[in-house]
């Protein structure tokens, strides 16, 4: 089954990141197959910020898991910097992975609880050889203090005496340690407190900034998501509704399911009046989708073009790419 | 996060230490031989003259028996305990990472081990293994040394399924991710990673093994097919068996020292299984 | 008038190896009858702690508890373990974040619905299963005939905290705790719970407690809000006031460093400084101090005491925003 299109993709100059038709399936038990990511396209320049916002279930995660290749993927390609690497296997593909790493949602979950703060972050560097035994050291301290930690204080002890917050810290100066280009963030901050999300987010804009990093930034936190990022992909069930920068998506979102998403977000301002839900009921099955849009059962707008064809991605105004037979004006 | 030391604790360290001491030096010690038998005074009780421990009804000294076999005792649960963690626990980690067709493999040949009895399996393979002369190595193994290869096959399943799970708790958590993603080779990740994470859960239940195979070992001894009478715990035990009734401190002596030691692995174990479970709960 | 709820002067502390653990260190505040009442505070300010007392539970030979919780008047704080238990359910209902941790996975929905029915009213099975129904139909669940006979795991997030809110409304309480009910949901299906919680309070008259740490849950949905920290209320007002007329720093801070949809897009975040502080320690002066852009000397050495800005307006600092 086709994804929603490439419309959105821009001339591959200067990507980073360039994924082109991406098919990720799972098998079920009793053979059944399940398409988490049904072709999905989309791109990262350099020094961009990509966002790619969704629901649980909508397959962003394995998404970032199929272009890490921690997972395996059905089709289509990913290149990173020219390279392909849904093609890659085994030693050829170990030898990308410094280009691109990865930080996960469980902080604390993401640092091995045996090994103390300085092996950590110095792995990579072990791992792929950079520098001398004392060059490595200088380097671990630079980076934790990049992350707002005192090499002396945090270094020689382990993850289990530390905060998410910090452990998340740690997780992205280990991540830089070997100056990725790419940093994929999979809901980074969801699990954290509210004042320590904002300054993760403002380490990560940091790091960006200082080495030159693209980033790719899954949540479901659209609040979260705008702060941070320079253009938003929307997912729903496998597929992009909605491409768009940031601003231009959260002021005039054209999918129904991006206005919904946006006005679902609670604003903390009780002078705004309550919109309420927009959305009944639940997000389809991926076993067995909808035809045509997977979005036409809770959509306002959907009409029978909506079941019988299954609407690509065009640019509707310059920047903003949505696929629905009837945006939003 | 460290369990309060109790006395049990300090009492169980002595008398694993005691035994170790004896294990390594026992022979060295100025008591007469084990084998000396004192035919003055057969049978005689405890604290009788000489013989503080009294003597069997072959005229051996209890507790220059008890200290001879003490090295035997140790040895064959140490080594089989040992071997059998480190075959076990590789093969278990390997399932536990590798997943499909090796992890079937595995599984199924634990299964099977551990659906034969194993009094059964330590028969068959003395009887077929071992050498029913003592004297003579051409007829075949040692008997302690089938005993310590049999008795070291019968754990790996039991150790290996252990390290199997607790690697699997392991190997879902995001660090595994991490180090894949770090573009670390498979063998890496299991060696850095997996290996030490489950070691403390396999010490805790080796411990538990350890004090088992030494029972075990008095049963097959009580069988007929333990060391030779007089090498370990167990055959003291079983040799003195018949005269538990004239002399019952012959038979009581040796069990006493199992006990005491199976209490004390155990004491050893529950101290690492809070020791983990103290850092496992705060991740 | 004496509010459904009181609670005053509350103080939780916890003996733990590391010594007096404080988890709530005094707090009042009150829940009229039908009223809607956050509270607001990060991990470590004693939220929960204070909630979970307050409906009685945190019972066990660890916890040292002093003040006193009001239900009408009647103090709960001091019952006797089987005293209280008439009031769960019944008079106190409680939702939780996970509902897949309170329900029970081996027993179908049908089943748990009804154990609370027959044993609370008194019912027989089959008046039971219809009011069970009814609920269902109550709190808008889709096809409730088919999904009562269906176990935990099989409905998905959202649906099992309406059965969680059904289950909590039967014996129609006269108030709500609702501890984080929201966080664990996506935010479509945030936003259809937060409704529902909403209209069911209007029907049932019912007074509720929103216990979370988004400020957008509570700015659209609540009459009155306490802001809490290192286990103090550090600013309690109605909901409109709290937004307009923000009078303790802690507070102006936590708004600030939310990021928000409705704002321009800012290059960094204003962060809040450093961490909440350890509960075991205690300080002298604000807890606050020492991540206060606006603290002063006194802040350091004194302990400030909750002050009335009028209105309702209760704020817990030397040098408010605004003034006093």
């Amino acid at each position: 089954m086709a994804g929603t299109g490439k419309a959105h993709l821009r001339d591959s100059g200067s990507a980073v990141l360039r994924v082109e038709d991406l098919v990720i399936e799972f098998s079920l038990s009793g053979g059944v197959k399940v398409k988490a990511v049904s072709g999905i396209s989309l791109d990262i320049c350099e020094g961009e910020t990509v966002a790619v916002v969704g629901e649980s279930g909508c397959g962003k995660s394995t998404l970032a898991k199929g272009i890490m290749r921690l997972i395996d993927t059905k089709s289509g390609s990913v290149n990173l910097l020219d390279t392909d690497l849904a093609q890659l296997k085994g030693e050829d593909l170990r030898k990308i992975r410094p280009s691109m790493q990865m930080i996960f949602q469980d902080s604390i979950s993401s640092l091995d609880p045996h090994m103390k703060v300085n092996e950590l972050v110095e792995q990579p560097l072990k791992v792929w050889r950079r520098g001398d035994e004392f060059a490595r050291r200088d380097k671990v301290k630079e980076l934790l203090n990049s992350v707002g930690l005192d090499p002396d204080v945090v270094g020689e002890r382990t993850p289990t005496e530390f905060s998410g917050g910090q452990c998340q810290r740690i997780s992205i100066a280990r991540a830089l340690a070997l100056e990725p280009k790419l940093l994929i963030c999979d809901e980074p901050v969801s699990s954290l407190d509210v004042s320590i999300q904002a300054q993760i987010l403002n380490i990560l804009q940091d790091m960006k900034d200082r080495y030159g990093l693209s980033l790719l930034f899954i949540s479901h936190d659209l609040s979260v998501v705008r702060s941070i990022s320079d253009r938003i992909v929307v997912m729903y069930s496998g597929k992009i509704c909605e491409v768009s920068t940031a601003n231009a998506l959260t002021e005039h979102p054209r999918h129904h399911y991006t206005h919904a998403l946006i006005s679902s977000v609670p604003i903390p301002d009780p002078t705004r009046k309550v919109v309420g839900a927009l959305l009944q009921g639940e997000p389809p099955s991926p076993v067995n989708p909808p035809s045509g849009c997977r979005f036409r059962t809770r959509c306002p707008a959907a009409t029978d073009l909506c079941a019988a064809e299954e609407p690509q991605l065009r640019e509707i105004t310059p920047g903003q790419f949505v696929a629905c037979h009837h945006p939003r004006s | 996060m460290e369990r309060k030391r109790t006395i049990g604790f300090y009492l169980a360290t002595t008398w694993l230490a005691l035994c170790a001491f004896m294990t390594v030096f026992g022979n060295m010690l100025p008591f007469r031989a084990y084998d000396d038998y004192d035919f003055d005074a057969i049978g005689v009780g405890l604290f009788s003259p000489h013989h503080i421990l009294g003597t069997d009804f072959d005229g051996a000294d209890m507790l220059a028996a008890i200290i001879h076999g003490t090295r035997m005792s140790m040895i064959i649960s140490i080594v089989s305990v040992i071997g059998a963690s480190l075959i076990g626990g590789a093969l278990g980690i390997l399932a536990a990472y590798r997943r499909g067709w090796v992890d079937a493999a595995i599984s199924m040949y634990f299964n099977i081990t551990l659906s034969i009895p194993t009094l059964i399996l330590v028969l068959a393979m003395v009887a077929v293994f071992a050498s029913p002369d003592p004297f003579d190595p051409s007829a075949g193994l040692p008997r302690s040394q089938v005993l310590v290869l049999s008795l070291t096959f019968v754990l790996i399943p039991v150790l290996g399924r252990l390290a199997r799970s607790s690697a699997l708790s392991w190997t879902g958590r995001e660090f595994i991710l991490v180090a894949q993603a770090m573009g670390l080779k498979r063998r890496q990740i299991m060696w850095t990673h997996l290996v030490p994470n489950v070691i403390p859960a396999m010490m805790s239940i080796g411990f538990l093994a350890a004090g088992i195979v030494i029972v075990v070992e008095g049963g097959l001894a009580i069988l007929g097919v333990g060391t030779d009478p007089g090498q370990s715990w167990g055959s003291i035990l079983a040799k003195n068996r018949g005269d538990l009734s004239i002399v019952p401190h012959t038979t009581l002596i040796p069990a006493a020292c199992i006990a005491l030691t199976v209490m004390s692995l155990n004491f050893f174990g529950d101290f690492f299984r809070s020791k983990i479970d103290g850092r496992e709960s705060r991740i | 008038m004496s509010a459904l709820f009181e609670i005053s002067d509350l103080r939780i502390s916890f003996e733990t190896k590391r010594g007096q653990l404080h988890a709530v260190r005094g707090v009042s505040l009150d829940v009229g009858k039908g009223e809607s009442v956050g509270i607001v505070g990060e991990s470590g300010s004693g939220k929960t702690v204070m909630s979970r007392a307050s409906m009685g539970l945190l019972r066990g030979k660890r916890v040292i508890r002093s003040g006193s919780v009001k239900l009408e008047g009647v103090e709960l704080l001091t019952m006797a373990d089987n005293e209280i238990r008439e009031y769960w359910g019944t008079r106190i209902a409680m939702v939780f974040q996970d509902p897949m941790t309170a329900l029970n996975p081996v027993r179908r929905i049908g089943a748990q619905m009804n154990e609370s029915l027959i044993k609370r009213l008194g019912m027989s099975k089959s008046e039971a299963t219809k009011r069970s129904l009814e609920l269902l139909e109550l709190v808008k669940l889709a096809e409730p005939a088919s999904q009562i006979k269906k176990y935990p795991h099989q409905l998905s997030g959202g649906m099992r905290q309406r059965v969680m809110i059904a289950m909590a409304i039967a014996c129609g309480p006269e108030i709500l705790f609702a501890d984080e009910p929201t966080t664990a949901l996506d935010v479509t299906v945030q936003a259809q719970v937060l409704d529902l919680l909403e209209d069911l309070r209007k029907e049932l008259d019912m007074a509720m407690v929103i216990v979370t740490h988004d400020l957008g849950v509570v700015a659209g949905h609540t009459d009155k809000i306490a802001v809490m920290y290192a286990g103090e209320v550090v600013e309690f007002a109605p909901t409109r006031e709290l937004f307009a007329n923000t009078k303790m720093p802690y507070t102006e801070a936590l708004m600030k460093s939310i990021p928000r949809l409705d704002r321009q897009k800012e290059k960094r975040i204003p962060v809040i400084p450093g961490r909440p502080p350890d509960p075991t320690e205690h300080n002298p002066g604000c807890s606050f101090a020492p991540r206060c852009q606006y603290a002063q000397q006194k802040c350091r050495d004194e302990h400030p005491t909750l002050e009335d800005a009028g209105g309702g307006h209760m704020y817990r600092c030397f040098f408010p925003i605004g003034g006093r």
